[in-house]
C-alpha cells in the first residue's frame, strides 16, 4: 500500500497525471459547486415564491366547509406554522353608499410567509406588516376607500357587524392572479367573520388553511391528508397555477442541464488525459514486464494509483467546491439582494463523488486497463498500440454510465436520450465530415506557404486532428446548447412580461358607457388592448344531453359549476394556439372555439354540440376549433369563445379590456373610478413587477450557472491541448533544427489552431442548433429559430482561444536553442 | 567549407560556469569526412551542434560556406540550415505521425523545394525503401528508420551532413549497412560530412579524424 502511495504521489510529477487530475479537480468542483450553488439557490426562489402563497402549502376547502380542526392540530403537531383564511363577497355600506366588496379574514399569523403591504392613509408612507388588522379593525384597498369616500378611523358596516377602517391595503403576498376577485378588497380578522352574520348555510365562502414549515413535515402533512384530498380539499404548493411555477421549473431544469453539461465536460477531459497517460506509459510498463512483473500485477498498480488521485481529486475538489459555492453564493446574494440559504450536507454532494468514480472508472480506467497487455518487446522497438476487442463494450458501458449519471441529475429520460443521442451522432458525423473536409483541405496545400503547411500538417496529423475536431466541437456543442437555451429561456420570460404589458384590467364595461371609456383612455394617452364582449352563462348541455347525464364526475368539473365568461372574437387571441379545427372565418356566425384542458376533462371533440344557459336563455353551438393558451400569461385568457358576429351578439353584455398605466400615473386611476364608479378596475401591476422582480433573479442565477461551464469548457479545451504539447515540442525541435524559421513555425502552428477552432466551432454550433432544435419542444414548447448571431461568433471566439492556447504551448520550443531541445528529446 | 577560429563554450551551472569547449580551431574542405571522436561528456555533440548553428558559442568564430554563421541571428541560422545542413541523428527524430515519405519531404517543404513529393520518393529508393514509403516510423526497423533519416539528410542536397552518432542505436551489421550508405551518398553527392561517434570503425572510413579530450581538440593522423 505504502508502495502505492509513493508511486502514485511520485506520478503526480508526470504531466499528463497533472492534466487529469486537474480535469478531475475541475469536474469535481464544477459539479459539486453548481450543485451546492443550485442548491441553495433553489431553496431560496422557493422560499421567495412561497411567499406568493403566503406560506408554503395551502388547503383548500372544496366546499364551504372551514377546515377541519384535526388538520390543524396534525399541522401543529409536525411543528408547522399554520394561519386560516376565509374569503367570501358581500355588500360593505358607509353612509347609505353600498358597495360589493371582496372580503379576506385572516388569523394573526397571516401571512406565513412574505408581507402585507399598507399604509395608514392615503398620503401616509407605505410600510410593511407580517400581520393583518386586529381584531375590530379593517383595510381597505385605496379604491374601495375612494369609491365609498372612506376616510381613516371612519367606520364601515359588513352584515352585524361595524367595523373601524385603520388602513389601506397595498399588496398581498398571496394576490395571485384569480380574475374572479373582481370586487376590491377588503382584509378584515378572522375572529370577526362571525359577527358579521354574512355566513349562512349555502353561503359561497372559501376556505383555507396556510402553512409553513420543514419540508420534510410538510410532505408528512401532505401524505397524511392524501385520503381527504380527492374529496374535500385541495392541496396547492408553489408550483400550482401561478404565474411563477413555470417560471421556477424552467430555472430548475436549466440549472440540472447545466450541471449535467458540466459532467459530459468533464468525462471528455478525463478520458483525454489518461490516454494521453497511458501512452506515456507504454515504454515503464514493457520494462516491468521485462523485469518481472505480470499483467496483473501491473494492472493492480495502475489501479491502485488510479483510486489513490480520485480520492485525492475528491476531497481537494470538494474542499475547492465549498469555497467555489461559497463565492456564487455571496455574488448571488449581492445581486439578489438577500441572503441565500447555503445549507451543506455531506450527502448533498454525492453525485459530484459518484461522478469522480464513474469518471475514474469508466473514462480513465480502461486505456490504462490496456496497459497490461503492452508487449515486454516494446523494450527492445517500438510496436503500434493494438486497438482491444474490448474497446468498443467499454465505449457502450461508459455511454450507458453517462446516460445513468445525467438521469440521476435531471430525472428526464428522453431528455437525455436526445441529448446523448444528439452527441453520439455528432461524433460519428463529425469524424466523417471532418475526414473528409481534411482529405479535401490537403488536396488545396499545393506549394509552399504558411496556409499550405498548416494544411498539410492537419492532414498528416489527421488522427490528432480529427479527435481535437471532436473534442472542440462537442465542448463547443455543450456551451452554445447552454447559451442558446440561456437566450431562448429569457427571452421566452421576457417576452411573457414585456415591460409595458398590461398591468390594469377593466371589467364590467356597459355597451354604453364604451365610447366615454375609450374617449377617457385616448386623452390620457392610454392604450388598450383587445376588447372582449362578456356574457356570463353556465354550460348545461353536451350534445344536446344535460352535463349530468353525460358526465359522472361533473360534480368535480368546476367550470360547469359556475359562471363561466362567455366571449367573441374575430382574431384568435394573443398566445392562443389552434390545436384542432379551424378559427373562425371573418364572416363565421355559427360554432366555439374551446380551451383544450376543458374539452379534454368534458371528453368533447370537434363537431360535439355544447349548449348554454345565460339568464332565461339557451342556446347552443358546435365546437369548431380546439386551443391551447397559457393560464399563467397574465393576460385575459377563455375557455369558450364564439364568433364575433355568433350567438352573444344578441344578449347583453358588458365589455373587458385591459391597458398599460405607468407606475407614476396611478393618480389617473382616481379620476377613472370618479368617472366610471361601476367599472370594475383590477390593478396587477403589483404582481407583474414581482413576477418580473423574480424572473430578473433568477436571470442573473442562470447567468451565473452558465458562466461557470463556459469556464469548465474553458477548461477541458487547456486541457486537450496541454495534452497534445510533448508531440507538439518535439516536432517543432525537430522542424526548427531542420531549419524552420520561428516565424513560420509560429505561423503555422497558430493557422492549425485556428482552422482547428473554425470548423470544431461552426460544426458544434451547428450540432447545438440541432440538439436545440429537439429541446425547445421538449423543454420550453416555443419556436425554433435560428442564430446567425451565435453561428458566426462562437467558431471566431474558439479560433482565437486555440489560437492563443497553440501560441502559448508552443513557447517553450521558440525560447530555447534547438540543441537543448534535442538533447530534452533524446 | 568548414572554419573554426579559437572556439570557446561555457554553459552556466548555478552561479559558476562549466566550461565544455576551449580555444578549437580546424578546417574542413568540400567533399571531405571528418569523425570527431571522445568519450562520453568530452564535448563531442556540443562542438557538432556549434558547428551546425543549433545554438551560439560564448566565444570564437565559425564560418560555414564562407558565411560567418556564429553572429547570425536564430531565424538566418535556420534559414542556412534549411538550404545547406543535414542531419542524421542516434535516435533516428522522425516524426511518428508522419509516413515515411512525409518525414522526407519535410525539409523539401521547409526549403519550399517546388515538388517535394517526386524528390522524396527518389531519395527513399535510393535508400531501399521504395516499398515502403507509406509505412508509419512504427513500422520500420531501427535501420529501416535511419534510412528514413537518411534520406531525410540529403533531402535538400546539403553541403554538409552532419551525423551525431549515427550507427549508435543499430546492431553492428545495420550499422555496418548504414555506415556504408552515408559514405556512398556523400562520396556521391560531394557533401562534406562532420561525424561524431564512439564507433571506430565508421570513424576510419572518414578521411580525418579529430580527438576532444577535456573540451579540447586535436587532429590525428589517419
Amino acid at each position: 500500500m505504502r508502495q502505492s502511495w509513493q508511486l502514485a504521489l511520485r506520478d503526480l510529477r508526470s504531466r499528463q497525471v497533472k492534466v487529469m487530475l486537474a480535469a478531475l479537480l475541475i469536474a469535481v468542483t464544477t459539479v459539486a459547486g453548481i450543485q451546492l450553488f443550485a442548491s441553495g439557490l433553489q431553496q431560496t426562489l422557493m422560499t421567495s415564491a412561497s411567499e406568493f402563497l403566503a406560506a408554503d402549502r395551502q388547503l383548500r376547502s372544496r366546499n364551504s366547509e372551514p377546515v377541519a380542526e384535526e388538520i390543524y392540530q396534525q399541522a401543529e403537531s409536525l411543528n408547522l406554522r399554520t394561519a386560516r383564511m376565509t374569503t367570501f363577497s358581500t355588500m360593505l355600506s358607509h353612509d347609505d353608499e353600498f358597495q360589493l366588496v371582496a372580503v379576506k379574514a385572516v388569523t394573526d399569523d397571516y401571512p406565513l410567509l412574505g408581507e402585507l403591504e399598507w399604509q395608514t392613509s392615503a398620503d401616509a408612507e407605505p410600510q410593511t406588516s407580517t400581520s393583518g388588522p386586529p381584531v375590530g379593525e379593517a383595510w381597505l384597498s385605496p379604491r374601495l376607500s375612494r369609491l365609498l369616500s372612506v376616510e381613516p378611523d371612519d367606520s364601515v358596516q359588513i352584515g352585524e357587524k361595524s367595523l373601524k377602517v385603520t388602513g389601506l391595503i397595498l399588496q398581498e403576498p398571496d394576490n395571485g392572479l384569480n380574475f374572479s376577485a373582481l370586487a376590491p378588497r377588503l382584509l378584515m380578522h378572522h375572529d370577526d367573520v362571525a359577527a358579521t352574520g354574512v355566513i349562512q348555510p349555502g353561503s359561497r365562502v372559501n376556505h383555507r388553511a396556510l402553512f409553513a414549515g420543514e419540508p420534510e413535515a410538510l410532505a408528512s402533512l401532505n401524505a397524511w391528508l392524501a385520503p381527504h384530498l380527492q374529496s374535500d380539499y385541495r392541496w396547492r404548493d408553489v408550483r400550482d397555477g401561478d404565474t411563477l411555477s413555470g417560471s421556477l421549473e424552467k430555472a430548475e431544469r436549466f440549472l440540472l442541464l447545466g450541471g449535467s453539461l458540466a459532467v459530459l465536460l468533464a468525462v471528455v477531459a478525463i478520458a483525454v488525459a489518461s490516454r494521453e497517460y497511458a501512452q506515456g506509459q507504454r515504454d515503464q510498463v514493457a520494462l516491468l514486464k521485462t523485469l518481472g512483473q505480470t499483467g496483473r500485477q501491473i494492472a493492480r498498480t495502475y489501479l491502485s494509483r488510479l483510486v489513490i488521485w480520485g480520492a485525492l481529486a475528491c476531497i481537494a475538489g470538494l474542499v475547492l467546491a465549498l469555497g467555489f459555492a461559497h463565492v456564487l453564493m455571496w455574488m448571488a446574494s449581492a445581486v439578489l439582494e438577500r441572503s441565500l440559504a447555503f445549507d451543506f450536507r455531506l450527502w448533498s454532494v454525492w453525485p459530484a463523488v459518484v461522478t469522480v468514480m464513474v469518471a475514474l472508472m469508466l473514462f480513465a480506467y480502461p486505456p490504462i486497463a490496456q496497459l497490461r497487455h503492452t508487449p515486454a518487446m516494446r523494450v527492445l522497438r517500438s510496436l503500434p498500440a493494438t486497438v482491444s476487442r474490448s474497446f468498443f463494450t467499454q465505449i457502450a458501458v461508459a455511454i450507458v454510465a453517462v446516460f445513468g449519471l445525467l438521469y440521476v441529475y435531471v430525472g428526464d429520460a428522453l431528455l437525455i436520450g436526445a441529448l446523448l443521442l444528439g452527441l453520439l451522432v455528432l461524433t460519428g458525423a463529425l469524424w466523417l465530415s471532418g475526414r473528409i473536409l481534411l482529405r479535401l483541405m490537403s488536396y488545396c496545400a499545393q506549394g509552399s506557404g504558411v496556409f499550405n503547411m498548416a494544411l498539410r500538417n492537419m492532414w498528416r496529423h489527421r488522427q490528432a486532428t480529427l479527435s481535437q475536431i471532436c473534442v472542440f466541437a462537442l465542448t463547443v456543442m455543450l456551451a452554445a446548447v447552454l447559451l442558446l437555451t440561456r437566450s431562448s429561456l429569457l427571452a421566452d420570460w421576457q417576452a411573457q412580461l414585456p415591460e409595458d404589458t398590461p398591468n390594469h384590467f377593466l371589467l364590467n364595461i356597459s355597451e354604453r358607457s364604451l365610447p366615454a371609456v375609450e374617449n377617457f383612455l385616448e386623452e390620457n394617452t392610454l392604450s388598450r388592448s383587445d376588447l372582449y364582449p362578456i356574457v356570463r352563462g353556465r354550460l348545461t348541455r353536451i350534445n344536446d344531453k344535460a352535463v349530468t347525464e353525460v358526465l359522472e364526475n361533473h360534480a368535480e368539473i368546476g367550470a360547469l359549476n359556475r359562471e363561466l365568461s362567455l366571449t367573441a372574437a374575430q382574431t384568435l387571441p394573443t398566445e392562443n394556439q389552434i390545436i384542432r379545427g379551424e378559427w373562425f372565418d371573418q364572416t363565421e356566425t355559427a360554432g366555439l372555439s374551446i380551451e383544450s384542458s376543458l374539452a379534454e376533462r368534458l371528453n368533447v371533440g370537434l363537431g360535439d354540440k355544447l349548449g348554454f344557459q345565460v339568464g332565461e336563455q339557451t342556446f347552443s353551438e358546435e365546437i369548431t376549433s380546439i386551443r391551447s393558451l397559457e393560464w399563467d400569461s397574465l393576460r385575459p385568457n377563455f375557455y369558450i369563445i364564439f364568433a364575433e358576429e355568433g350567438p352573444l351578439n344578441s344578449l347583453p353584455r358588458t365589455w373587458l379590456t385591459a391597458f398599460f398605466l405607468p407606475p407614476d400615473d396611478k393618480a389617473v386611476l382616481d379620476d377613472f373610478v370618479r368617472e366610471f364608479p361601476t367599472i370594475s378596475i383590477l390593478e396587477i401591476d403589483h404582481i407583474i413587477e414581482q413576477v418580473q422582480n423574480i424572473i430578473q433573479q433568477v436571470t442573473r442565477a442562470v447567468e451565473a450557472i452558465l458562466l461557470m461551464v463556459l469556464l469548465a469548457a474553458m477548461a477541458v479545451m487547456v486541457a486537450v491541448v496541454s495534452a497534445t504539447i510533448s508531440e507538439r515540442q518535439r516536432e517543432g525541435a525537430l522542424m526548427r533544427t531542420l531549419g524552420a524559421q520561428q516565424k513560420l513555425l509560429t505561423r503555422t502552428t497558430v493557422t492549425e489552431f485556428v482552422l482547428i477552432g473554425l470548423i470544431a466551432g461552426l460544426f458544434g454550433v451547428l450540432a447545438a442548433e440541432a440538439v436545440v432544435w429537439i429541446l425547445q419542444y421538449r423543454l420550453f414548447e416555443a419556436d425554433f429559430r435560428w442564430h446567425p448571431e451565435i453561428i458566426v461568433s462562437l467558431p471566431v471566439i474558439t479560433a482565437l482561444l486555440l489560437a492563443l492556447l497553440g501560441r502559448w504551448q508552443l513557447q517553450p520550443v521558440l525560447s530555447v536553442s534547438p540543441m537543448r531541445l534535442l538533447r530534452r528529446l533524446e | 567549407m568548414i572554419e573554426i577560429n579559437n572556439l570557446g563554450h561555457q554553459v552556466p551551472v548555478g552561479e559558476q560556469s562549466l566550461t565544455l569547449l576551449q580555444n578549437i580551431s580546424l578546417q574542413i574542405n568540400q567533399g571531405e569526412s571528418a569523425a570527431i571522436i571522445g568519450r562520453s561528456g568530452s564535448g563531442k555533440t556540443t562542438l557538432l551542434g556549434l558547428m551546425a548553428g543549433l545554438d551560439l558559442p560564448s566565444e570564437g568564430e565559425i564560418r560555414l560556406d564562407g558565411q560567418l554563421i556564429s553572429t547570425m541571428d536564430e531565424d538566418a541560422r535556420a534559414r542556412f540550415r534549411a538550404q545547406r545542413v543535414g542531419f542524421v541523428f542516434q535516435s533516428f527524430q522522425l516524426l511518428p505521425a508522419l509516413s515515411a515519405l512525409e518525414n522526407v519531404m519535410l525539409p523539401l517543404e521547409l526549403a519550399q523545394v517546388e515538388s517535394p513529393t517526386d524528390r522524396a520518393k527518389t531519395l527513399l529508393e535510393r535508400v531501399g525503401l521504395g516499398d515502403r514509403m507509406q509505412h508509419t516510423p512504427r513500422q520500420l526497423s531501427g535501420g529501416e528508420q535511419q534510412r528514413v533519416a537518411i534520406a531525410r539528410a540529403y533531402a535538400v542536397d546539403p553541403l554538409i551532413l552532419f551525423a551525431d552518432e549515427p550507427t549508435g542505436n543499430l546492431d553492428t551489421h545495420t550499422g555496418q549497412m548504414i555506415t556504408d550508405l552515408l559514405m556512398q551518398i556523400n562520396h556521391e553527392q560531394n557533401t562534406t560530412l562532420v561525424m561524431v561517434t564512439h564507433d571506430e570503425r565508421l570513424a576510419a572510413r572518414c578521411s580525418r579524424h579529430f580527438e576532444i579530450d577535456g573540451g579540447r581538440l586535436s587532429e590525428q593522423n589517419a
